[in-house]
């Protein structure tokens, strides 16, 4: 049935020599077309994704469309695109793997009405190439032909539009078959526009009439028929603005290149070297390869390359690279995995230990840098990681003074460590007040900057939609709505069309909802309850607990589009002030979330308890019905725990009861939330005693800690009932952990916490030293235990500072696919747990979906039922891994961003002189050369604080201990930095010394606003208003975001009534903002390394 | 530079086959007069010739001979102008030695040797191009030889290699798939018992993934034998219809 030919090639072979190889080539009768059309579909094999059956042509576009104009056929207007095999490889060699790799994704995306057709392998498509017949012909000739024979296949039903950019094609192939057109894409655009008016109304019936029937060849020829110049975009999709304005400045740098191109000035930077020399470079260990990471804080100067893999351990190098100066780093931009050389070890230089300003490009700084350190330059990019980057153009004054020049300009990146990126562009005037979206093309080693191209406008500069849009962008989140096919897969809930448990999934599923009581403890006004507890006596007299997680996967099937969308989005996004969710709020909020009352499905996980050790006996896992009896809250639960009953009035269950029948559900209840935190203290303990001494249990009381001191409604210590929670989710990822992995050896998902490298600790190490701490890092139990010890009576921030370097000196929990990864490595350092995944959020994370279906297909192993299909296998499980890694990593970096926004947006109407709030105790917690790194508590900001400005002077403080600028030095030590003035006086700060800094913004046009301390007084700052001093913290923190918002939303009324989708959303369903403190708990057990600014923040 | 993408995502290979499908096989038997049995075979690109003379005396030291069964002796030898560089020597190098003793192993296994104690078979190979699966190709030309020499043999020799990309395994690999680097696995299968003669890897491999590259060698090498199976019948009949029979 194949046919075989053989096709010759020419190569030309490293020496130079043509090389004539042969190579075959075979042919089959049918491959799969993919149309819903198709006469015979099971000849063709059609399965998977089919083109969609209301377009009313397909398009094809030609090679070189699809090379240069691939970010516009992405738009998700475009339907019934048919890729051809022929162009797919062109992109693949000549615009290498990131582009091809987009091309791949793009046609798996179930939610883009696209496909590929591999014609080179059908028999009648396929045409040799002609001798002396070049390469381009000769694909647009293959693209031709496939596309007639498509539409003679889908029996001349659907008219095919063949994009090309090609004028010779369009006069040849024009004309030659009936239905299928060749038209042009954009270009030729200006010259036929006034012949397009002409005809316009004539036109424009006639779309309208191709519109509205789908066998539409003779309206669509009518078209054709009207003008004789064509063009794609101006004809299908006149009202698609966003693709036209794209498609505009793709074509404008393109020109700009090849203007460039041709007049090749002199060299800014060294060519990069041909891959071959560089992967032969990396494997005898001349090069090393590497990510490129741009200091923040110096991105005109310092970035540093962190070693990837092997190269770490042969080169014998501990530390990062530095790369000192935009020459050395050659082209590459923040991210991309680069090939370093070496420099000689003479020419090595330090790290500057100053405070830096960002705008200061390149100062001769008097500072002698500290020790040397491995530098090195870059002469290859293996792998860029170019992506959008949020830009500002320069304002008015700054354009002119650029001159001559209009065209081009320099852009300025939000982002410090992505380099200016020159634009051409007629807009630059109107873009000016705006922050807007580009992309990088190319970067040339005969220019100093990179050339991008415009993509789309955010909003205006300084306005919070715009800001918040930026911070999304930057860290590459893209949150639309859910889509209508979304919200079509979603079950229906209404008053008058309840949502039942279905009979089927009724013999299906254990039945809990009359045997167990089930109960849910959550902070108040939680409605995303993700899990409930249970527990009860058997008739054996052992113990039974049980742990009830929301059956998500239930309601999303897998590769269904809530469930590809999901994927994407991978986490809830929790910002300062608004929320985007994973899911749709009818599951969220209503259909999984396990509501007091009503029934539920859910996965649990059930323990049979010995009665007086409480050893594991058995455990079962299993899809359940629940009716969650109690929704309480968890200051309820200690209440009820503690024996203070008068609690219960605000329990609404209890309500409307009679006095007998409360007391006894009373009695059950209060027995039921003993006993569960009896088990859990004795979980607890025994994972104590097996070594594990988990750090988070200290760090949950910082920061209980602090809501103490300011919080007036949490009690001094924290909730027992906190941990039982915790405690109960732990073991019940632990146990599906185990499981899943028993289950599923080289696929399964779990997540890991590597132990941290010894040497990030010596700073935690020193700066405990100089307070007389001792801190033993070897293991994390000695770790604990000496973080307990260090504590400073006369200043709790001490020990909480400590903490967060400890914090920060770890590695984060990663998730991982155990296929890829030896067992020992498996190890949760924080947990102190051998195998620990995450099962009990599948509301608001993407992981805990996965674990669910690995969870279910592993019980369904059991029952010797395979449904193994969905399942990922280990390459596209790490894959997805990584994929949720990031998103994390961005979740994080955003929620930060947002806060930080939030912070200067308060601070930015305030008079920093007058204004009482902008004056405030700060502590030291690091020593620079020319300053200090402060952190105040009350409202939880780090920042810096220069002991020398700009024209050189130093502090002095006076004997009213108010500080002045005089010309003087500075002297650092280890623990202390010493300002002299000329005069002879001194003062000197220690680390964890008290100051009273006053707090500015410091507005950034280009930038986000960033906020500057400024050290008044070396003495501790005394609180005229005792009352503002209790003042929580936290809470100012959400008075602060509202206070913003209303802010905000004032500025917005007076102009025209908008009402905010998510803060309604919000108030419909009052969800956690993720700041529930299992949530909370959460985070810090993962031992994300936020910041402290961030982790006390919000 | 992006590498060959060897297995493509709608399932087609670089020449446009499927994971399991074979290249195109074809095969002749008595291709020389003068020796005892001799074959032609062509799968895709490779092409192999194979000879068998025998069973004859032992020629050369009589200390050879065995006293219970015959002795098989390959050589393979490889065209100068087999691979797409030139060679310098057409046999007698270490991976051409490494071949006969492969091929012998192979067919020590297959030859009921016992029938003729103390005498030798000869099967001499050679690659007239080289387009990966060189085994696999001599092997099969050399069952063919064996056949056409009248030789007993337990059973068809089938051989076929297997390779493993991207969690599939890929039947019968070409030259550019080979040169990819990845694990690939030779085998030489007796088609009616599915005994193993040979089985040979050189790359590393997870063992959980060898069952599953493993079946779909022996699956390419059954399909090998149908075809094989049908050349000699035809070569049968046309002998026969020769011989007037």
């Amino acid at each position: 049935m194949l046919q075989k030919r053989e096709k010759v090639l020419l190569l030309r072979t490293f020496q130079g020599r043509t090389l004539r190889i042969v190579r075959e080539h075979y042919l089959r009768p049918s491959v799969p077309c993919n149309s819903p059309l198709c006469p015979q579909p099971a000849a063709c094999r059609n399965d998977g994704k089919l083109l969609s059956s209301d377009v009313t042509h397909y398009m094809i576009p030609d090679w070189k469309v699809v090379q240069d104009y691939l970010e516009i056929l992405e738009f998700p207007e475009l339907k019934g695109i048919i890729f051809m095999q022929t162009a797919c490889q062109t992109v693949q060699h000549q615009r290498g793997r990131r582009q091809y790799n987009k091309l791949r994704n793009l046609l798996k995306d179930a939610r883009h009405d696209c496909i590929l057709f591999a014609n080179e392998f059908q028999q009648h498509c396929y045409l040799p190439r002609e001798r002396g017949e070049s390469m381009e012909k000769w694909q647009t000739r293959s693209i031709y032909n496939a596309a007639v024979w498509y539409f003679h296949h889908c029996q001349d039903r659907m008219p095919i539009v063949m994009v090309t950019e090609d004028k010779e094609a369009i006069q040849q192939y024009g004309s030659e078959t009936e239905g299928v057109f060749v038209i042009s894409f954009k270009f030729l655009r200006n010259f036929k526009r006034f012949k397009m008016k002409k005809k316009k109304p004539n036109k424009e019936e006639a779309r309208r009439e191709c519109t509205q029937k789908s066998s539409s060849l003779h309206s669509l020829q009518a078209i054709f028929c009207s003008n004789e110049m064509q063009n794609y975009l101006d004809n299908f999709w006149p009202d698609l603005k966003a693709a036209h304005e794209l498609c505009d400045s793709i074509l404008q740098s393109q020109r700009e290149r090849e203007n460039e191109s041709q007049e090749s000035h002199g060299k800014e930077y060294a060519e990069h070297l041909p891959l071959e020399v560089l992967e032969a470079g990396i494997k005898s260990g001349r090069y090393i390869q590497g990510i490129l990471n741009v200091n923040k804080h110096r991105a005109q100067m310092e970035a540093f390359v962190r070693l990837q893999g092997a190269s770490c351990k042969d080169s014998g190098l501990l530390s990062d690279i530095l790369i000192h100066g935009m020459k050395a780093r050659n082209r590459s931009i923040h991210g991309d995995v680069v090939v370093v050389e070496l420099l000689p070890r003479n020419e090595w230089k330090g790290r500057t230990a100053a405070l830096c300003e960002n705008d200061s490009e390149d100062k001769a700084l008097g500072d002698p840098p500290s020790e040397p350190m491995p530098t090195g330059r870059v002469v290859g990019i293996l792998q860029k990681n170019w992506r959008d980057y949020v830009v500002t153009f320069p304002s008015k004054e700054e354009v002119q003074s650029q001159g001559k020049n209009a065209q081009k300009i320099l852009v300025t990146p939000w982002d410090y460590r992505i380099p200016k990126i020159r634009i051409s562009t007629q807009q630059a005037e109107a873009l000016q007040d705006f922050r807007v979206v580009v992309r990088i093309d190319s970067w040339e080693a005969t220019s100093l900057y990179p050339n991008g191209h415009f993509v789309r406008v955010l909003g205006r500069i300084g306005d919070l939609e715009g800001e918040i849009a930026t911070i999304l962008v930057e860290n590459s989140i893209s949150v639309v709505p859910f889509s209508e096919a979304q919200m079509c897969e979603m079950p229906v809930n209404t008053p008058g069309n309840p949502w039942k448990v279905s009979p089927e999934e009724e013999r299906e599923r254990k039945d809990l909802r009359e045997t167990h009581l089930v109960f849910s403890i959550d902070p108040k006004g939680c409605e995303d309850v993700d899990d409930t507890l249970s527990v009860r006596t058997l008739t054996n007299g052992n113990l039974e607990l049980g742990v009830h997680i929301a059956d998500v996967t239930h309601f999303v099937p897998p590769n269904s589009y809530i469930d590809i969308e999901a994927r994407t989005r991978a986490t809830t996004y929790y910002l300062a002030d608004r929320r985007y969710d994973m899911l749709p709020s009818i599951l969220s909020a209503d259909l999984c979330s396990l509501l007091g009352g009503v029934d539920r499905y859910a996965v649990s996980v059930i323990w049979e308890l010995d009665k007086t050790s409480y050893e594991i006996k058995k455990v079962w896992y299993g899809r359940t019905i629940i009716r969650s009896a109690y929704k309480l809250f968890y200051e309820a639960a200690q209440e009820l725990l503690d024996g203070n009953f008068h609690i219960v009035d605000d329990i609404p269950e209890f309500r409307d009861l009679d006095e007998k029948s409360k007391q006894a559900k009373l009695e059950e209840l209060v027995w039921a939330i003993g006993k569960l935190t009896d088990i859990a203290r004795h979980i607890r303990a025994k994972r104590d005693h097996c070594g594990a001494l988990e750090l988070e249990g200290v760090e949950i009381r910082v920061q209980l800690d602090e809501k103490k001191n300011i919080h007036d409604l949490i009690p001094k210590q924290p909730l027992e009932v906190h941990e039982t929670v915790a405690e109960c989710m732990i073991l019940a990822n632990h146990w599906v952990a185990k499981k899943i992995w028993e289950s599923f050896p080289h696929q399964a998902l779990l997540r890991q916490h590597p132990p941290p490298h010894q040497e990030f600790f010596s700073e935690l190490r020193e700066c405990a030293k100089a307070k007389g701490f001792f801190i033993d890092t070897r293991s994390n139990k000695t770790l604990a235990d000496s973080l307990d010890n260090a504590n400073d009576p006369n200043d709790p921030i001490v020990n909480r500072l400590l903490r967060s370097m400890a914090t920060q000196a770890m590695s984060n929990a990663l998730y991982f696919s155990t296929g890829s990864c030896a067992e020992e490595e498996f190890h949760h350092y924080g947990l102190a747990l051998d195998k620990y995944t995450h099962f009990t959020s599948p509301i608001r994370r993407y992981s805990d979906i996965v674990v669910h279906r690995l969870l279910m297909a592993a019980i369904s192993k059991d029952k010797k039922t395979e449904i193994k299909d969905n399942l990922f296998s280990n390459k596209d499980l790490e894959e997805l891994c990584r994929h949720i890694n990031n998103r994390n990593r961005a979740a994080q970096h955003s929620q930060k961003q947002s806060t930080e926004l939030f912070q200067c947006m308060y601070f930015k109407d305030k008079d920093p002189d007058n204004e009482e709030r902008c004056i405030s105790d700060g502590v030291i917690y690091s020593i620079r050369t020319n300053g200090v790194l402060v952190f105040i508590p009350r409202f939880g900001i780090k920042g810096a604080a220069y002991l020398r400005n700009k024209d050189g002077l130093v502090i002095s403080c006076g004997s009213d201990s108010r500080s002045e600028w005089k010309p003087g030095s500075l002297q650092r030590f280890q623990n202390k930095i010493t300002s002299t003035t000329t005069g002879g006086e001194s003062v000197t700060f220690h680390l964890f010394d008290h100051v009273t800094v006053r707090i500015s913004v410091q507005a950034s046009r280009c930038h986000s606003d960033t906020i500057r301390l400024e050290i008044i007084s070396n003495k501790p700052y005394m609180i005229p208003d005792t009352e503002l001093f209790h003042q929580s913290s936290l809470l100012l923190k959400s008075d602060l975001v509202k206070e913003v918002t209303r802010s905000v939303e004032e500025a917005q009324l007076a102009q025209e009534v908008k009402v905010n989708v998510i803060q309604e959303d919000y108030q419909k369903y009052c969800q956690t903002k993720g700041r529930s403190l299992y949530t909370l708990l959460e985070e810090i057990r993962d031992l994300a390394l936020l910041d402290v600014s961030n982790s006390y923040g919000m | 530079m992006a590498g060959l993408e060897l297995l493509s995502d709608q399932g087609y290979r670089v020449d446009g086959r499927r994971a399991g499908e074979l290249r195109k096989i074809q095969a002749r038997m008595g291709v020389f007069a003068q020796a005892d049995g001799s074959a032609y075979i062509e799968q895709g690109n490779t092409k192999a010739l194979a000879v068998v003379y025998g069973p004859h005396e032992i020629r050369g030291s009589r200390a050879r001979a065995l006293p219970d069964r015959a002795l098989v002796n390959c050589q393979y030898s490889s065209a100068t102008f087999s691979t797409g560089e030139r060679k310098r020597r057409p046999h007698g190098d270490r991976k051409s030695c490494e071949m006969g003793l492969q091929l012998r192993q192979t067919f020590e296994a297959a030859i009921l040797t016992q029938l003729h104690p103390r005498s030798q078979i000869d099967i001499y190979v050679q690659v007239l191009q080289a387009d990966g699966g060189t085994y696999a190709a001599c092997v099969n030309a050399a069952t063919l030889a064996v056949l056409d020499a009248g030789i007993p043999m337990r059973d068809f020799v089938c051989a076929c290699s297997a390779g493993f990309v991207d969690n599939t395994a890929l039947a019968d690999l070409s030259h550019v798939e080979e040169a990819a680097g990845g694990p690939q696995l030779a085998l030489a299968l007796l088609p009616a018992s599915g005994q193993i003669a040979l089985l040979e890897m050189d790359a590393r491999l997870h063992e959980d993934h060898l069952e599953q590259v493993l079946e779909a060698a022996a699956r390419a090498a059954r399909d090998v034998h149908t075809l094989l199976d049908r050349v000699v019948r035809q070569h049968v009949r046309e002998a026969s219809i020769l011989l007037g029979d």
